[in-house]
C-alpha cells in the first residue's frame, strides 16, 4: 500500500517540476519530460498490471501538454507494451540500463507522436520542430533520470519489484 | 480456436489495448479546443497546486534576480523597458487609426476595436512539452472565460484560450502548430493567416506572391473571424521569399510577445463566434 502512494507522490511531483517549476529556468528543448521516467520504470517493474498505469501517464501528460487527448497515452502504452515484453530478457536492477532506455523511450515517444500527428490532424509541417528537438530531448531525460535514480528512496523503489 | 487464442492471448490482449488507445486519441481529435471530464478534473485538482508552487517560484527568481544580480540597474530598466513598450504600442495605434481613417471608412459607426471588456491573469504553468506550445493562466470559467476567447499582452497577440476549467485554462500560443491567426500587413494591407511553425515564430500563409511584403513589416489583426479584435499588433516580419513558380509567398514573423518569459497576460471577454 505504501509503494503504489509514493510512485504517485513522486508522480505528482514530477508533474510539477515538468510544468511549473523547471520552464521559469529552461528553455525548449531542455525541459525533461520526467513521467517518461515513470514509464519506463513502470515499463519494467509492474508485469502486467502496468498497462492501465502507463495509460494514465500517458493522458496526464496530454493534459498539461498540446491539444490532443489521447496523443501520449497511446506512445506511452506503446513504450510500456515494448518494454514489459522484454523485461524478463532484460537486468531492470541496472540504473544504467534505466537510464539508457529512458533515452531510447524519448526517441521512440517524440516519432510515434509525429507519426500520429502526420496521420490525422493537418499539421504538416510539425516534423521541423519535433525531429531537431528529439536528440536533445532524448539527452535531457536520460540526464534527469541519472540524478532521479541516484536519490537513495527511488533507487530502493527501483530495485525492488 | 480456443486454443489458438490461448496461444496468443497476450498479443491479443495487447492488440485491443492498443487498439483501443488508437480510437480514443482519434475519436478527441474532433474535440481537441474543448476540455474533456478527465481533462477537467486533472485541471482543477492540479490548478490550486500550480498556482502555489508558481508563486513559490517567483519569489525565488525575484530574489535572485534583485539581490544576486544589480538591484537599482535592474529597476531602472525594468522600468524603461515598460515605457518604451507603451510608447511603441502608442505609435503603432495611432498609425492604425491613421491609415483607417485615410481609407475614409464609410459606415457610421466607426467601432474602437478593442471595446470588448478583458481581465488580466497571470502565466502558471508552461506546456509540459517542448512540441507544443501552450501555457496555463489561473482564470477560468468561475471569472468568465470560455473556449476561443483571445489572449493579449501589452506588446500584442499570445494566443487563444483552449480547455477552459474552473479556476485556470490553457492558452494556445500563436507560435503552436494547431494555432492560425487572421493576420494583415499594417503597411501594404496584404492578408494571410498566421500559423505557429513551434519555436519562437510564426509564417503567414496564403500571402499571394503579387503582395507587397517587405521584411520589417508590422503584422497586425485582420478581425476576419470575428476571434481577435481587429488592428492588434501580432509581429514584425523577418523573412520573405517568392519562388519562382507557385501563387504564395513564404512569410516568416518573428511574434511581438517574448511568449517564452510571460508572466501576464489579458483576456477579452468577448463571446467567441460558433
Amino acid at each position: 500500500m505504501l509503494k503504489p502512494l509514493k510512485i504517485i507522490i513522486l508522480i505528482i511531483a514530477a508533474l510539477i517540476l515538468q510544468v511549473t517549476i523547471l520552464p521559469a529556468y529552461l528553455s525548449d528543448p531542455f525541459k525533461p519530460n520526467l513521467l517518461i521516467v515513470a514509464v519506463v520504470y513502470i515499463g519494467f517493474k509492474t508485469g502486467d498490471l502496468g498497462a492501465f498505469p502507463a495509460f494514465a501517464l500517458g493522458i496526464l501528460q496530454d493534459c498539461f501538454s498540446g491539444i490532443y487527448l489521447g496523443l501520449n497515452g497511446f506512445s506511452y502504452l506503446c513504450i510500456y507494451f515494448i518494454l514489459n515484453l522484454t523485461a524478463d530478457r532484460l537486468f531492470t536492477d541496472n540504473r544504467y540500463l534505466m537510464v539508457f532506455v529512458v533515452f531510447l523511450a524519448t526517441l521512440f515517444n517524440g516519432v510515434l507522436n509525429l507519426l500520429l500527428l502526420l496521420l490525422f490532424p493537418p499539421i504538416n509541417s510539425i516534423y521541423a520542430t519535433i525531429l531537431p528537438d528529439l536528440l536533445p530531448q532524448g539527452l535531457v531525460n536520460a540526464l534527469f533520470s541519472t540524478l532521479i535514480f541516484s536519490f537513495p528512496a527511488v533507487n530502493a523503489l527501483v530495485e525492488s519489484k | 480456436m480456443w486454443e489458438l487464442i490461448k496461444k496468443y492471448k497476450r498479443h491479443i490482449y495487447i492488440g485491443i489495448v492498443l487498439l483501443a488507445a488508437f480510437v480514443f486519441y482519434s475519436l478527441n481529435l474532433k474535440n481537441i479546443e474543448k476540455e474533456t471530464l478527465f481533462e477537467r478534473v486533472v485541471l482543477n485538482i492540479m490548478s490550486p497546486v500550480n498556482r502555489v508552487i508558481s508563486r513559490m517560484n517567483n519569489g525565488v527568481t525575484d530574489i535572485w534576480n534583485d539581490y544576486m544580480a544589480l538591484v537599482e540597474v535592474r529597476k531602472e530598466n525594468k522600468q524603461l523597458r515598460e515605457s518604451v513598450k507603451i510608447l511603441n504600442s502608442r505609435l503603432i495605434e495611432s498609425h492604425e487609426s491613421a491609415i483607417a481613417n485615410e481609407r475614409l471608412k464609410k459606415l457610421l459607426d466607426l467601432k474602437n476595436s478593442l471595446k470588448a471588456p478583458s481581465l488580466a491573469a497571470s502565466v502558471i504553468g508552461e506546456d509540459g512539452s517542448p512540441w507544443f506550445k501552450t501555457i496555463m493562466i489561473n482564470r477560468g470559467e468561475s471569472d468568465g472565460l470560455k473556449e476561443g476567447m483571445p489572449v493579449i499582452a501589452a506588446d500584442g497577440v499570445v494566443g487563444q484560450l483552449v480547455k477552459v476549467v474552473a479556476k485556470s485554462s490553457r492558452v494556445l500560443l500563436i507560435t503552436d502548430h494547431a494555432s492560425s491567426v487572421a493576420g494583415i500587413i499594417q503597411r501594404s494591407r496584404a492578408r494571410g493567416v498566421v500559423k505557429g511553425k513551434g519555436g519562437e515564430s510564426c509564417t503567414l500563409d496564403f500571402s499571394l506572391a503579387v503582395e507587397d511584403v517587405k521584411v520589417g513589416d508590422l503584422v497586425i489583426t485582420s478581425g476576419i473571424g470575428r476571434i481577435f479584435p481587429k488592428g492588434l499588433n501580432i509581429g514584425e516580419v523577418t523573412m520573405v521569399k517568392k519562388g519562382e513558380y507557385g501563387i504564395f509567398q513564404t512569410v516568416d514573423i518573428r511574434p511581438a510577445v517574448n511568449l517564452s518569459r510571460l508572466e501576464e497576460v489579458l483576456v477579452l471577454l468577448q463571446e467567441p463566434t460558433e
